[in-house]
């Protein structure tokens, strides 16, 4: 029954290459947590070829996504209201333009086109892709708070409608702002595990570079102190 | 743009059309070298084609638990020939793609001490039995086919019939034996014309056949005809996948 869940998962569209990319990730993870320990050198050099075959094996995998991101992108032009419909185009049409830069940069690295400037196109792709994530956040940031607008509103009437004076007294101590905030806050986010997902998936995928580098230049820091060289002791 | 996109979604689909370019890369690389095309285009194109080639073996990872699923599913056919046969294909299958999974471990510096050349020849034997396998299959079917199709014939008192009627009075060899050949070669032509997907896959595993025999050195041929039968089976694989019915089933 294992396998065939594996089988079923693969075979479905893009499962091979989310697998491919949570293993890219996991080496990065990996040379990072053991890199510069003593006799690791070996397993380190392993795991970043590891990881330097697996994305230029996506790469090549990911060759046509963009026809899917355009094609995307027209059926957002579709959607019913403004705010989603604008953000979420925007963001299929900027993935498109990321898959595009990933295209060229393919082609570099396979030898095709030798003299193209792959700095310049990863600093575009980077940029795409970063601008495409922040546009799927405000649509779920536009999705939480119409949401959690309705379920105060919803609160209030309620309120108002309730006729036991007791009643009253005990939603008044429940009224507390903040708190009901939360609860309904919770609530939403219980009802909708898709928009959970999505947006928490798209937080960290904005925060995680981030953090690697502040985490890496961290350690760089730490190691530079033990060394002695940060404060020039030698 | 749409059927692009469907079409894509499948992780096959894509895999086939990075084979097609592989196998075109191949015969485009031997084209250019007959033709006297400078050495650095063609090393491009040997280098774009053993991109491909790698890229492939790290998307066919795990592609065993594929195999051995199928496998497990074909020991439930109630044909017993059939089930004999697809169950054994599915097994080599397993097997090929088990040892492309170490190449591709050795290839991308996991395991520098895997014997490339050792376990690339192991890789091939296993593909090619599989293909005899299936070729096996398809002559089964075909024969059975054939056999309904002349025993339909006998019933509707054709000439065919006829023919094999006058075949009982005793008559000189050689014209006797071209006549049948002549006879069995129209029936298997009606039965592979009436019956696409049996046809398409004859085709494939011809044509998949001589990729293994070249590398086996059991019957070496020209890059490009390697390159020529591995492209047209990739073709006739992504014409499968377009037109669902034309995949032979089981």
């Amino acid at each position: 029954a294992a396998m065939e869940r594996f089988v079923d998962f693969t075979d479905r569209s893009q499962g091979r290459e989310r697998l491919l990319r949570a293993t890219q990730y996991t080496c990065m993870l990996l040379s990072y947590v053991i890199e510069r320990k003593a006799d690791k050198e070996e397993l380190v050099l392993k795991l970043k070829q590891l990881e330097a075959s697996m994305s230029s094996g996506r790469k090549m995998f990911r060759l046509g996504n963009t026809v899917h991101a355009l094609v995307a992108a027209r059926r957002t032009t579709q959607l019913p209201d403004v705010v989603p419909r604008v953000c979420l185009t925007a963001s299929n049409l900027t993935r498109a333009l990321y898959f595009v830069c990933d295209t060229v940069l393919w082609l570099k690295s396979v030898g095709l086109q030798p003299d193209i400037d792959a700095p310049k196109w990863r600093n575009w792709a980077t940029k795409c892709y970063y601008f495409s994530l922040l546009m799927n956040l405000a649509r779920d940031w536009y999705e939480v708070s119409w949401r959690l607008e309705h379920a105060v509103q919803k609160e209030k009437i309620k309120e108002n409608s309730s006729w036991d004076k007791r009643n009253q007294e005990l939603n008044c101590l429940k009224c507390d702002g903040l708190h009901v905030f939360f609860l309904l806050l919770f609530q939403i986010l219980k009802n909708h595990p898709p928009l959970v997902l999505d947006m928490v998936k798209n937080l960290l995928e904005v925060w995680l570079p981030f953090v690697y580098r502040i985490l890496s230049s961290c350690k760089k820091l730490h190691y530079e102190f033990l060394s002695g060289d940060l404060l020039d002791t030698k | 743009m749409e059927p692009w996109v469907r079409f894509s979604a499948q992780s096959q689909a894509r895999e086939r059309l990075l084979r097609a370019a592989q196998y075109g890369c191949a015969l485009a690389g031997a084209a250019l070298q007959r033709n006297g095309a400078s050495a650095e285009v063609v090393a491009r194109v040997r280098q774009l084609e053993a991109h491909l080639s790698l890229g492939r073996k790290l998307l066919r990872l795990g592609g065993s638990a594929d195999a051995l699923e199928a496998a497990k599913r074909a020991i439930h056919l109630s044909d017993a020939v059939l089930r004999f046969c697809l169950t054994l294909s599915h097994l080599n299958r397993a097997m090929y793609l088990a040892c492309d999974n170490v190449l591709w471990a050795g290839k991308a510096g996991l395991a520098p001490a895997v014997d490339q050349e050792k376990w690339s020849q192991r890789s091939f034997r296993y593909y090619l039995f599989a293909l005899i396998v299936n070729l096996s299959r398809d002559a089964y079917e075909i024969r059975a086919l054939m056999e309904r199709e002349a025993g339909g014939q006998r019933a509707k008192g054709t000439e065919a019939g006829r023919q094999q009627q006058q075949r009982r009075r005793p008559e000189a060899g050689l014209q006797q034996l071209g006549l049948r050949l002549q006879l069995e070669l129209r029936l298997l032509l009606r039965v592979l014309r009436g019956n696409p997907p049996l046809l398409l896959d004859v085709l494939k595993n011809a044509c998949d056949l001589f990729i293994p025999l070249d590398k086996l050195g059991l019957y070496r041929s020209s890059p490009a005809f390697v390159g020529l039968c591995g492209l047209a089976s990739s073709v006739l694989s992504i014409l499968t996948i377009l037109h669902p019915w034309l995949k032979l089933k089981p």
